[in-house]
């Protein structure tokens, strides 16, 4: 270990214990904390208005969502590509009780966390029995096993009565301690909700790839029949890869559900899968702050070409069909570039700039 | 010294106050609106000229001083079709502080059904479906819904059909939207609206329907009403016109006589189906620019003086925005007039007094805009339009379905 706590310029471990440490520098510990005491502050002194806090709420939604992805796809070498239909498990448990109970029953707006977990624990449920090809199934066979899951469940959701035929299932009001949160207070209430699911979520995920456990994610992603060897059981490990990230889905399902009180079918969709692989990948596959970067990035990029599609057409008529086709060119530009030249996603940069600071003045 | 000082900062302020005073005093209100609609994406053909007419009307509502000095300022946004980004926007437009709400798509305005209760915001959508009034006090269709619209066509068949009983298709979208009417279609049956519905096909995105035109064809399918956008619409015509299906005459003996709702006709489906569109049955609530009217006139000239291309000041969907336009200018007027403040409340208030001696004729339909406490349907006549030489023309005249109300 460094001499110096704050400012360590290199990897020197003295123990096994000491490389799994989740800061490595108290510089790094407490940037962290004022990282997230700002992201608790910020509202008390920016109003931003409730369309951007939606933005935003629905940003860290998508960041769960994309933890519990590059969980199965980015450690454990699982591609999966009906990740949308275990978010739309989660958010169709809340509905299902919705529908049944009636959307204002106690269970949906007082006992909202607990309801959030059994929605995870729907999509963890999911999350095992699709798993289960994975034990014969690899790479482009797997992939099209998550991809048939998803198109069962968009089927499924779109014609069966008891889940309106894919249209909005309404979802009530939460309470909270200072009793129902009202309309002005909803966006605010879930952007804390969910950033503190997020800090929750992301030590433990951070925990968990510091465990045996997680290590086995690892192991069977680089050469599975060498894990086998080594005494890991790698056709469970996939199984709870896939549990693990059904249930980090099912999780950002229900906030989904609560934050937009309704669900519909329609946010749950291929389109939107193909959107969290790209987040994954933009952001980092393998890479814990991939998960957080990634989401921000393809939101904030689906933002600025909304805008720019929409100037386009109103202001250039004959750009009318261009303007339809800005996004997905768009969307599909930055993942072949990012693939081409950035594989790593922009967590690599972020290790990079951290290197540099690390080393700064000597040269990278 | 300090006396000086303070002299020429009251001289300052008293000239700031008399230059921007009288500029205060005589500028009128600005009253904020927002239409959310699918300007790209799905559905786009219809919801660009939508755009156009809603925007066209307003500059001309500003342009013209329709209110004096007060000016409608409607912020149109792209929702691409999407549920989630039409919250956004609506998110968006009550942070503005709009009066008055556009809306555009079935799906979310079921999904915003709620929001519109909870901040008591009128709204009118470009959606007909039925289901939005259920559970609503604040949305307002703007003409006869979807379901009145499919049952109007299916007591025409009844009415015009010889020989026994007319055996019907539905044909539908497979969504909220294409769905919507089907139930209400067959309640009015149970009623005692005399056909048969053989079958309900909720279409893909099929590029050839051979199959199942001659499956309905072997059920003894004599027509078909189509409650979905142009494009499949087309595509089965054409596909009904090379196997020789189609109808030279309504309800012509061992052929299929194809009609269809709202959003299933207009000029763009004769620009898709081309000739396989001819005697194709429509309905609906707007009035035509084929056949001249004061409400196709002021359409096409409202439409050239913002210098939109032919199509556009053409669309019955030009119309359609341009209509709800003038509604939201209407009840502002009249809430004006009343010396109300004009914010949601005393325009709800308006929209539900819109009714007899107060009804409202825009011209740009085949019947007033009726709204009350009760009925939040605008226009409950529909006109019934067929296609002859490659445009849409009147077959009769408009008319109100008998079997709606026994839903």
């Amino acid at each position: 270990m460094s001499a110096n706590r704050w400012l360590a310029t290199g990897n020197y471990f003295t123990s096994y214990r000491e490389e799994q440490r989740i800061f490595f520098t108290s510089l790094d510990r407490t940037a962290m904390a004022l990282f997230i005491l700002g992201l608790f502050l910020w509202p008390f002194f920016i109003d931003v208005g409730n369309k951007y806090m939606l933005v935003i709420d629905n940003i860290l939604i998508a960041v769960i969502a994309v933890m519990g992805l590059n969980l199965v796809t980015g450690f454990a070498g699982l591609i999966s590509i009906g990740h949308a239909a275990f978010v739309g498990v989660g958010a169709y448990t809340i509905a299902s009780f919705a529908r049944v109970f009636g959307e204002n029953h106690f269970l949906l707006s007082h006992a909202w966390p607990v309801m959030i977990l059994a929605a995870g624990a729907m999509g963890a449920f999911f999350g095992a029995i699709v798993g289960l090809p994975a034990l014969r199934l690899k790479h482009l066979y797997l992939a099209i096993a998550t991809l048939s899951f998803q198109m069962i469940f968009e089927w499924t959701m779109k014609f069966m009565d008891f889940f309106n035929q894919g249209q909005t299932i309404a979802v009530g009001r939460v309470f909270w301690l200072t009793g129902e949160v009202s309309r002005s207070a909803h966006y605010i209430f879930w952007y804390y909700a969910i950033l503190v699911l997020i800090v929750l979520v992301g030590f433990a995920v951070r925990n968990l790839l510091r465990t045996r456990y997680g290590r086995c994610l690892i192991a069977v992603r680089d050469n599975d029949r060498a894990a086998d060897a080594m005494g890991m059981h790698p056709g469970l490990t996939k199984v709870y890869a896939f549990a693990l990230a059904g249930f980090l889905a099912g999780v950002a399902g229900a906030l989904h559900a609560y934050l937009y009180r309704g669900v519909g079918v329609e946010s749950f969709t291929l389109h939107h899968s193909i959107n969290y692989l790209a987040m994954a990948i933009v952001g980092g596959l393998g890479t814990l702050p991939g998960s957080f970067m990634g989401p921000l990035a393809i939101k904030m990029l689906d933002m600025q070409v909304e805008q720019l599609s929409e100037w386009a057409s109103s202001h250039l008529a004959f750009a009318a069909n261009l303007a339809t086709a800005l996004k997905p060119l768009s969307f599909g530009l930055v993942i072949v570039l990012f693939l081409m030249f950035e594989p790593r996603g922009i967590a690599n940069w972020w290790r990079i700039a951290r290197s540099y600071v690390k080393l700064w003045p000597f040269r990278y | 010294m300090k006396k000086d000082n303070l002299t020429r900062w009251m001289f300052l302020l008293g000239a700031v106050v008399m230059v921007t005073l009288p500029g205060q005093a005589l500028a009128g209100e600005v009253y904020k609106l927002g239409l959310s609609l699918a300007i790209t994406g799905p559905t786009s053909d219809a919801g660009n000229p939508y755009a156009k007419g809603v925007e066209d009307y307003f500059k001309y509502v500003n342009d013209t001083k329709m209110l004096g000095d007060d000016t409608i300022d409607c912020t149109i946004r792209d929702d691409q079709y999407k549920n989630d980004i039409t919250k956004q926007n609506f998110e968006d437009f009550l942070d503005q502080g709009i009066v008055f709400y556009l809306n555009y798509s079935t799906g979310s305005t079921l999904a915003l059904k709620k929001d519109f209760e909870e901040v008591k915001m009128p709204v009118i959508p470009a959606s007909f479906h039925a289901g939005n009034l259920v559970d609503s006090n604040y949305i307002f269709l703007p003409i006869a819904s979807y379901s009145d619209q499919a049952i109007g066509l299916a007591e025409y068949i009844v009415t015009n059909h010889k020989g026994g009983m007319p055996k019907v298709a539905l044909f539908i979208h497979p969504s909220a939207f294409g769905r919507g009417p089907v139930e209400d279609l067959q309640k009015a049956v149970s009623a005692g609206l005399a056909l048969e519905i053989v079958e309900v096909v909720e279409h893909g995105k099929d590029l050839d329907n051979t199959a199942m035109l001659k499956r309905l064809m072997s059920k003894g399918v004599q027509y078909v009403i189509s409650q979905t956008v142009q494009s499949p619409v087309a595509t089965m015509l054409k596909d009904a016109d090379s196997l020789g299906l189609v109808a030279k005459s309504f309800g012509e003996e061992g052929k299929v006589t194809f009609l269809g709702c709202h959003y299933t006709g207009g000029n763009d489906l004769v620009a898709l189906a081309g000739a396989a569109a001819e005697n194709f049955y429509w309905t609906t609530s707007y009035i035509v620019t084929n056949e001249p009217s004061p409400g196709a006139t002021a359409q096409l000239e409202l439409a050239k003086r913002y210098n939109r291309d032919e199509k556009a000041a053409n669309s019955h969907n030009y119309a359609n925005g341009m209509m709800v336009a003038q509604v939201a200018t209407e009840v502002i007027r009249r809430a004006k007039a009343k010396g109300k403040e004009i914010n949601n409340v005393t325009l709800y208030e308006e929209l539900q007094e819109m009714n007899g001696d107060n009804a409202y004729s825009p011209g740009t339909t085949v019947g007033p805009v009726t709204y009350s406490k009760t009925d939040h349907t605008g226009v409950d006549s529909l006109q019934l339009y067929v296609v002859k030489d490659g445009a849409f023309r009147s077959a009769g005249t408009p008319f109100i379905p008998k079997y709606t109300g026994k839903k």
